[in-house]
């Protein structure tokens, strides 16, 4: 049958075509003010940036509660607090509170991290100003009922119960561990365990608050700023807070692990092992930022890196695989995730561990650091078109203490970087020899494969 | 900005939406915006797992991978390092009704995406190998461990469908498919399959961003035109048991409740209780959706205030209501809650029975109410904004409201439909779709655990 003839009918044009002309790149208009201006009172800043015409808006109180600060044992007491923040305010009970909020279309977003702490709300924009005023509500004036604080942090531990269920977050706590250490915080995981959570008390939850929570912080606004006054915003967010020093947090002491190991996690049953390769890396503000992140591009941030390219689409190994370099203010860690079939496990470890040696060996290519700087340059454009990427890009203006226009030179750092700068910070900051391999799956049916990969020594992990 | 209350003139879609169809029977749809430097490019094929027969489950979305490795004149491995060395995301899905292919790129790399497109539209099957298929049935079969099997309550969803529809119905199995299925797959199905379905005169071409539309049409032309159409797409599957509720707008009552329980390694019991509303794009379904946000959306839903904070039956974060967009046969709608430590799945169970129980029964005393509705309505403007807010959730409306309504314009219908549904419309869709013998309910327990070490 020949209607289409296998497609040999069809007329095709055969070579791709080049580029049109290229656009400006332009980072929204930024705006910054400290507010207010009068006597007497804490100052806040607000950072906003312009989008005309948008209809949603968004805003994001941006606050140094990070769970960096968390006590030991008490790892997770940041993110209780964000949770508590619903359950009633000075004004009206939970209930009321879900009401108003919802009634204008919004929810309130919490996110605890190790540089911040987030609460922001998006809306459209002409219910923004009432959205802010719940937001600040709910953030300097919630009612932290015992009772009620308790049984949020109670919910806390059957959550994270639950994820922990699931493949990954126990490899993620292993990792962690064993790069900087279970004494140190940012040894230990974010959101903290199940058990750490659980010694969390309604007092802390309060006193976090108070100690935290009270301080003015920064407004970050994305939206159409003709349709918003900024002072009224920063306002109702500042309103009531007080000043107190920020405490200096230089970088945290890191030390990378004398050999590689493989730790193993028991998962029994499981028909995939979940895999977590990594090291530690420098702080969001080394000088090597850039090329160490076209590096780990190159190596594993897109569909075409080596190592996706190698254990997917030429072993069919697994269904995806990332790896990167991320940075906070105090420290950094170079990671690789995958899940592969149980069977192969071994094999697409040496293959991962391989890549990772060639490309701290050999650097990248011309063709290939061409298509990661593109990328990269490129997705500056594609991934920031909502206010919430927006606000986010703001979240790390201020919390990094970059400049306006740090996006657009970003974007030309990125454009102008070298095959040389590149490799040689692929020569520095990936550490082969020192990684840790993480492997979580049925220890029965993989303990063997792994005990013989020549990988390094076996261990199994305590999570 | 509306308000919710007052459609007004009011639109969902306030940017211009032209369109135009190639001789070859492709739609072309371009709707211009000049806010960002990118564009997005946007292929609706009218063909998902509903159209697999017998033995071929998983296959419209193993072949969505096949896409992506090689066409004519597109080497292997090339279409993603194009698109990704030009700045572009990309990305493709399948579903019951459809597979899309998407990708948004800086606007000056346009005509190299849409080269791309008509590239393996056109001519895909020369690039066919063995190693390919062999490689991408690996991959797929690990993104069904990653996605279903290796997750708590990971299958659930098929579960689900399984339970809703009837067997032969083109909705019954499961989009990922089974194992043995994959493994059974030979390549000479896949070029059937594309030289069937993959057709220009079954797919709508959508472009939304920094072009215009003269631009986009004149390139269409160059790069599409010259494919040949079939035109002898076959018709709609009408199930293999040629049940006539498979194929229309209305499936027979399930006319019965539905059980099943599955004991499997999770942490809590959950309960899934789901049921079979209208198709998407229909009136009805349109109340349903306002019906899902009331109970399901948010702090102030119904399941949240009742089961979560109210009786403390269920873990807060575990609440969800959601209806699923299908098309081509009435649309499922999910309530699903996980017990919080020391209540059993039958009082939870007991919670959520009664909670949809009295809404089906009419009772006035527990209506939704304007309050309620208003809230819905204020979440779903949000989230529709959300959604229309980047180039590529924009272009994805306009393919499905053109290929599963006929008309991308309605893509503007949708959010001042939401914000006119009524109380007394969320009432009767309640009582139409909530009834106890007419939906089925799916129960996770956990297995009990070994005496811990």
């Amino acid at each position: 049958m020949s209607r289409r003839a296998g497609d040999a009918t069809s007329r095709l044009v055969p070579e791709p075509p080049g580029p049109g002309r290229q656009r400006p790149y332009r980072f929204p208009q930024v705006v910054r003010e400290v507010m207010p201006r009068g006597q007497g009172q804490a100052r806040g800043q607000v950072v906003a940036a312009h989008l005309p015409g948008q209809p949603l808006a968004v805003a994001t109180l941006l606050l140094g509660a990070s769970a960096s600060h968390e006590p030991t044992g008490r790892e997770g007491l940041a993110s209780v607090l964000a949770r508590a923040l619903e359950e009633g305010t000075a004004a009206r009970d939970a209930a009321a509170y879900a009401l108003a909020l919802e009634g204008l279309g919004a929810e309130l977003f919490t996110v605890v991290d190790w540089d911040s702490f987030r609460v922001g709300v998006e809306a459209p924009v002409e219910r923004l100003p009432a959205a802010v005023e719940l937001l600040a509500e709910a953030a300097r004036t919630p009612r932290l009922d015992p009772a009620d604080v308790t049984r949020v942090r109670d919910d806390e531990v059957t959550s994270l119960r639950m994820w922990w269920a699931e493949p990954g977050p126990r490899a993620d706590a292993a990792l962690r561990a064993d790069l900087f250490g279970a004494d140190q915080r940012h040894g230990r995981p974010v959101h903290g365990d199940p058990a750490s959570v659980a010694a969390v008390s309604a007092d802390e939850v309060a006193a976090y608050h108070q100690a935290w929570l009270t301080r003015p912080g920064a407004l970050l606004v994305a939206g159409d700023l003709d349709r918003l006054d900024l002072d009224a915003l920063g306002g109702a967010a500042f309103a009531g807070t007080s000043a107190q020093p920020a405490g200096a947090d230089g970088p945290a002491a890191t030390t990378a692990r004398p050999a590689r190991r493989i730790l193993l996690v028991d998962r029994p049953g499981s028909v995939q092992s979940t895999l977590r390769l990594g090291h530690t890396a420098p702080p969001r503000a080394h000088p090597d930022y850039v090329a160490m992140s076209l590096a780990g591009t190159v190596l594993g941030g897109a569909f075409t890196s080596r190592l996706n390219h190698l254990i997917r689409e030429v072993r069919g190994y697994t269904y995806g695989i990332r790896a990167d370099f991320a940075h906070s203010r105090r420290f950094g860690a170079f990671t690789v995730r995958t899940a592969v079939q149980t069977e192969v496990t071994a094999p697409a470890l040496a293959d991962a561990v391989a890549e990772i040696s060639r490309t701290h060996a050999d650097g990248v290519t011309d063709a290939e650091l061409e298509v990661a700087r593109s990328f990269r340059a490129g997705q500056l454009s594609v991934d920031m078109q909502t206010p919430g990427a927006i606000a986010r890009a703001l979240t790390t203006l201020v919390i990094h203490g970059l400049p306006d226009d740090y996006h657009a030179t970003l974007r030309n750092h990125l454009l102008n970087a070298t095959v040389e700068e590149v490799s040689a910070a692929a020569a520095t900051h990936l550490r082969p020899d020192r990684l840790t391999l993480v492997v979580e799956g049925d220890a029965a049916a993989i303990r063997d494969q792994l005990a013989v990969t020549g990988l390094g020594d076996l261990a199994d992990a305590t999570v | 900005m509306p308000s919710p209350s007052g459609p007004g003139s009011l639109t969902g879609f306030p940017w211009p939406v032209e369109s135009a169809r190639l001789g070859n029977g492709l739609w072309v749809i371009v709707s211009e915006d000049h806010t960002a430097p990118v564009v997005a490019v946007n292929l609706w094929y009218d063909v998902g797992s509903r159209h697999e027969p017998t033995g071929q489950t998983g296959f419209a979305h193993l072949f969505e991978h096949l896409m992506f490795e090689g066409s004519l004149h597109v080497p292997k491995a090339e279409h993603m390092r194009l698109i990704q060395g030009s700045g572009g995301s990309l990305n493709a899905t399948t579903n019951p009704d459809r597979t899309n292919y998407f990708e948004t790129v800086p606007a000056e790399h346009l005509e190299l995406a849409l080269w791309l497109e008509a590239d393996r539209m056109g001519a895909l099957v020369p690039a066919l190998t063995q190693e390919t298929l062999d490689n991408q049935r690996e991959v797929v079969k690990n993104e069904r461990r990653q996605r279903y099997d290796n997750v708590p309550y990971g299958d659930a969803w098929l579960r689900l469908l399984a339970l809703l529809y009837p067997p032969g119905h083109p909705y019954h199995h499961a989009t990922i498919g089974s194992m043995a299925d994959l493994d059974a797959a030979d390549l000479d199905t896949f070029k059937a399959f594309h030289t069937t379905w993959y057709a220009p005169n079954n797919a709508v071409l959508t472009v939304v961003g920094d072009t215009d539309a003269a631009t986009v049409f004149a390139l269409a032309e160059r790069y599409f035109a010259g494919l040949a159409p079939n035109p002898d797409l076959p018709p709609p599957p009408s199930g293999s048991d040629g049940d006539a509720s498979a194929t229309g707008e209305v499936a027979a009552p399930i006319e019965r409740e539905a059980r099943e329980t599955v004991v499997a390694e999770v942490e809590a019991p959950r309960v899934y209780l789901a049921t079979r509303t209208a198709p998407f794009g229909s009136v009805a379904y349109d109340a349903v959706t306002l019906l899902a946000t009331v109970l399901g959306s948010g702090r102030g839903s119904r399941l949240y205030q009742r089961l979560a904070d109210g009786a403390r039956l269920a873990q807060p974060d575990s609440v969800a209501a959601y209806s699923v967009d299908l098309a081509h046969a009435p649309a499922p709608l999910l309530l699903t809650a996980t017990t919080r430590p020391g209540v059993t799945a039958e009082a939870l169970e007991a919670g959520l029975a009664e909670l949809v129980d009295e809404l089906a029964a009419g009772n006035p005393a527990v209506a939704v109410t304007a309050a309620e509705l208003d809230r819905a309505k204020a979440l779903l403007t949000t989230g529709w904004w959300q959604q229309v807010a980047t180039v590529g959730g924009r272009a994805d409306i306009l393919g499905q409201y053109a290929t599963q309504l006929g008309d991308p314009a309605r893509a503007g219908e949708q959010l001042p439909a939401w914000l006119a549904v009524t109380t007394d419309q969320v009432a009767e869709a309640a009582a139409a779709v909530l009834q106890p013998h007419d939906r089925v309910t799916l129960t996770y327990l956990p297995a009990a655990k070994e005496a811990a070490a």
